[in-house]
């Protein structure tokens, strides 16, 4: 059974039925899941007021690792928004149908990892209270933030990263919460009436509509190239010997794509089973997530290993000696794991078979996540333990606050996650209702062909006996 | 901000030097073959400026304040260390892992090499665009200034000092030592006047020392030549407190200065990236590769191997 | 100046073909007698070709798309030069000018994006005219379901001759407004 005959049998009012469905009360599995993530966003909570009211000593961060979890979780947690914005915006360009019933949770995915990223920068700093002075404003010291630095950049990048990337979840959802503003009883009415802006499915509503959602995936796609780029500067424009690397952006981004689609793929299986999406989120689109996964996994690998290459072709005794370390000092754990879960896993999807088995492509997704997680820690410590001065080379594990801090993003982000799930349709029902209504007249319009060859086939018989 | 003000600012700023009519570029000359690692220079740094003593734990951990430090490396002339590792469970390769070095390792009797290393006040510092908040700047003397109070603590200034001559208050090292309580009466005293204690979250550096600076060309003010300092009216407390006098410190733009001179006796110039120099002077200035312009000359060691 | 009182029809139907061909009869109707003010289709999918028997309507969106993105490019560049210029003395940074191109660069992109969005976003609200505060009276739950309406305005005289046309074509309900 392949999924176009799946698809065009599938009923609008059922698939209303189903995803609505999905908003009911939940289950006791939910409220404890909701529970656990709650409690560790509190000691995530409980280790940054410890931190804030001591110092970043007690993060045992120490010279020259003056950067270390709280930077490269930031870079992942970006990193996997970017997930999102492929799926809805470059697939949307290119006009990529498989993405509609899965762009949804996507997006949402996106826009947590960037609400849970933010936090990042604010902690790492030492004087938290006065991180208001990166916003460009009149004081009366008449001194603004510092345009040249690449944390500047990366405020600016961010803040108009989550603020489209929410807009355009938003306006993506309006014909959505339609849909449950007229099924919704209770608190959830007045919630969608207020979010649906009126919205009646009318005919110029739907011409704007699709012609805003276009141009604003038109501005998503180089925005989200740019705020990896950017944050990427961070690193490229320092002079940190193997951080100072002119293809750290695309590689940013790819590795961002890369750990993106892993995410994906994790929530679809995820999804599809606790609210039974099996008619929308087919195994068909798995394997198509799978491929474009197992494509990105390549690049990614290309840019890392050509990374290594032009190191080490490039004479310089300083990059010399960090990469030679990344590989036999004492960070190796982590960059061999990270290579062994992020060029050795992936190559399973190149069979068929591995693709179309949903557990073994979520196990293999929670792999590729944590082999990209290493690998953004494997950029930022290596290089700073074996810097350009001997004299202050040190080998520093991260403590228990930062992985507190670490496990409590987790937690945070699957709180959001969970909540999104149940207030707000995680399939995008009018979407998928086009998918059904193209399905059908693509069949329609083969039946009728294949009539047409019968209705020749026998006049040629008759013609023939004549 | 008026229009004719910003021209003015504008023609100074885009001149090929933008050091040229300033009549300071404080700079420094260290003869590594006179400094016999004493410390002396470190223990003169902390007392003028207010710089935290953290103790052994927190020196193990790598959280030591010095401004100014010793950097020990050990000669290799063979093409192996002299160093006797059998007795020491690790290799000294990776300094404070945690633990504080034990004394177990026997040491040559000569190959040490001691450089005092401190903040370069490098002309293109790659730790000034890169602050958020401009916390730090480069004054028209050829200063690298921190400006404590501004800055937040994001500590990518110190990721890109490539000489990681700067120091962050990871904690609050002046309470810690006493459980979070300010300095029990008198030893508050000890503090220099002149300048600020820094609290947690502020990054900080050698500053050349800038309040004996600052005192300096006050009294030249008052006594009627602003724009020139004599040279050697005044030290840094690491010149002063050498004994050995092997570092020298003064104002490169005056030709008679003794840091001058010595300079141009090496042939190290600022403003260049590669020094065009005979062969057997013996002044360089480290990683200027990295074209950081260091205003910091150093001269190598002269050693008698055969001796 | 006070307004005619116009009636409303609305007619759901089962599918686009059905929507599509009553909108053909209520046009050729309206050639022939003049009777119908105003045609609009209720959809819970966008729909192409009904849209346009229905008329060309398609919104200059792209406009506000431009000037928005202008206008951030100039006002994040403006920001940054200015914000440079106004503090002078830290601008001596690592030999770098007062107004780097490069990096301003960076932060004019950022600019551009921010307010092309924001901008497109308001044409979108200014042209699909939301949001509205209330609903219309004729709004059936069935648009957003399986069904499509379609919304006719006329005098109220000609009622009955549309009200023909939109049952010849097999209107699962109508409402009258």
């Amino acid at each position: 059974m392949d999924s176009t005959t799946n698809m065009k049998d599938i009923e609008w009012a059922r698939i209303n039925k189903d995803v609505l469905g999905s908003l009911e009360t939940p289950r006791i599995t939910f409220w404890i899941v909701l529970a656990v993530c709650s409690v560790l966003v509190l000691c995530g909570v409980a280790a940054e007021v410890y931190q804030y009211n001591h110092g970043l000593g007690v993060a045992l961060m120490d010279r020259p690792h003056f950067w270390q979890l709280y930077i490269s979780n930031f870079i992942f947690w970006i990193g996997m928004s970017h997930s999102g914005t492929l799926l809805s915006a470059v697939l949307l360009l290119t006009k990529a149908d498989w993405r509609k019933p899965i762009y949804r949770f996507a997006e949402a995915m996106t826009l947590f990892s960037i609400l849970t990223a933010a936090f990042f920068p604010v902690i790492h700093l030492g004087r938290v209270w006065n991180l208001y002075w990166v916003l460009p404003y009149p004081d009366e010291r008449g001194i603004w933030p510092n345009f040249r630095s690449p944390l500047l950049w990366d405020a600016s990048a961010i803040f108009t990263y989550a603020t489209s990337s929410a807009l355009f979840l938003y306006i993506g959802m309006i014909p959505d919460l339609a849909i449950c503003r007229d099924n919704a009883r209770g608190w959830r009415k007045p919630l969608y009436t207020l979010m649906s802006l009126g919205w009646m499915g009318r005919a110029r509503e739907w011409i704007a509509f699709r012609k805003t959602y276009v141009l604003m995936g038109c501005f998503l796609v180089p925005l989200a190239v740019s705020v990896h780029s950017i944050v990427a500067s961070d690193f490229a424009m320092s002079i940190v010997p193997d951080w100072h690397i002119t293809s750290f952006p695309p590689y940013f981004v790819a590795g961002a794509l890369y750990s993106g689609c892993a995410a994906i793929i994790t929530l679809f299986v995820m999804l599809r089973y606790i609210f039974k999406f099996e008619a929308y989120m087919t195994i068909d689109i798995l394997e198509k997530v799978a491929k474009l996964t197992f494509a990105i996994a390549m690049v990614w690998n290309y840019l890392n290993l050509s990374e290594y290459a032009s190191i080490w072709y490039s004479n310089d005794m300083y990059e010399h000696e960090v990469l030679i370390q990344k590989f036999i000092g004492p960070y190796w754990p982590v960059v061999w794991g990270m290579l062994l879960c992020s060029t050795v896993a992936p190559f399973a999807m190149a069979f068929k078979k591995f693709r179309q088995n949903l557990w073994g492509m979520f196990f293999l997704s929670l792999v590729i996540q944590l082999g990209m997680w290493l690998e953004r820690f494997q950029i930022v410590s290596p290089s700073l333990a074996s810097n350009h001065e001997p004299w202050t080379w040190a080998v520093v594990w991260p403590g228990l606050i930062q992985l507190t801090i670490t496990a409590a993003s987790f937690g945070w982000f699957t709180m959001l996650f969970l909540i999104f799930c149940k207030v707000f349709p995680s399939v995008s029902m009018y979407e998928v209702k086009e998918l059904v209504f193209h399905h059908r007249r693509v069949s329609a319009r083969n039946e009728i062909e294949d009539l047409n060859k019968e209705k020749d086939d026998m006049i040629r018989a008759q013609e023939g006996l004549a | 901000m008026g229009f004719g003000r910003m021209l003015e600012n504008w023609a100074a700023f885009r001149k090929d030097d933008y050091y040229d009519n300033e009549p300071y570029m404080w700079g420094m000359a260290i003869d590594l073959n006179k400094c016999i690692g004493c410390g002396a220079c470190v223990t003169a740094c902390y007392a003028e400026n207010n710089l935290p003593v953290v103790g052994k734990y927190h020196y193990s951990q790598g959280y030591a304040m010095h401004w100014m430090r010793i950097e020990r490396y050990w000669d290799e002339p063979d093409g192996h260390a002299d160093i006797d590792i059998s007795q020491k469970p690790e290799t000294p390769m990776y300094a404070h892992e945690g633990t504080p070095q034990e004394d177990t390792v026997s040491f040559p009797e000569r190959g040490a090499h001691y450089i005092p290393m401190l903040c370069q006040q490098c002309n293109h510092a790659p730790c000034e665009p890169v602050c958020p908040v401009a916390a730090t700047y480069h004054t028209p003397d050829g200063l690298n200034a921190q400006v404590y109070n501004r800055c937040i603590g994001s500590r990518y200034c110190g990721n890109n000092c490539p000489y990681k001559v700067r120091y962050f208050n990871f904690l609050d090292f002046w309470k810690e030592n006493y459980d979070g309580a300010p300095l029990p009466h008198p030893l508050e005293l000890q503090l220099n006047p002149d300048l600020s204690v820094r609290s947690k979250g502020v990054m900080e550096k050698c500053t050349f020392c800038v309040q004996r600076q600052r005192d300096a060309k006050n009294a030249a003010e008052t006594a009627g030549h602003p724009n020139y300092v004599e040279d050697m009216s005044f030290m840094t407390a690491c010149q002063q407190t050498c004994p050995t006098r092997a570092i020298v410190f003064g104002n490169m733009k005056n030709p008679k200065a003794e840091v001058s001179k010595l300079w141009a006796s090496h042939q190290v110039e600022l403003g260049r990236v590669l020094q065009d120099k005979t062969e057997d002077v013996r002044g360089y200035r480290v990683l200027e590769d990295l074209n950081v312009e260091p205003c910091i000359m150093y001269m190598d060691r002269v050693r008698n191997i055969e001796a | 100046m006070r307004r005619r009182k116009m009636s409303v029809l609305f007619a759901l139907y089962d599918d686009f073909d059905k929507a599509r061909d009553v909108v053909a009869d209520l046009k050729i109707l309206d050639m022939k007698e003049l009777v119908v003010e105003d045609i609009e289709l209720y959809s819970p999918i966008e729909h192409p070709e009904v849209e346009e028997i229905l008329g060309d309507i398609s919104p200059p969106i792209q406009r506000f798309t431009f000037f928005g993105a202008i206008t951030g490019a100039i006002c994040a560049f403006l920001l940054v030069a200015a914000a440079a210029q106004s503090m002078f003395t830290v601008q001596p940074q690592g030999g770098k000018p007062v107004i780097p191109l490069p990096t301003d660069l960076v932060v004019t992109y950022e600019g551009t994006i921010l307010f092309g969005v924001w901008i497109t976003l308001l044409g979108f609200l200014i042209y699909s005219g939301m949001p509205r505060r209330r609903l219309k009276k004729f709004y059936s739950h069935k648009v957003s379901e399986d069904q499509i309406g379609v919304e006719v305005l006329m005098k109220p005289d000609n009622v009955e001759k549309v009200r023909e046309t939109l049952l010849s074509s097999g209107a699962l309900e109508i409402r009258e407004v």
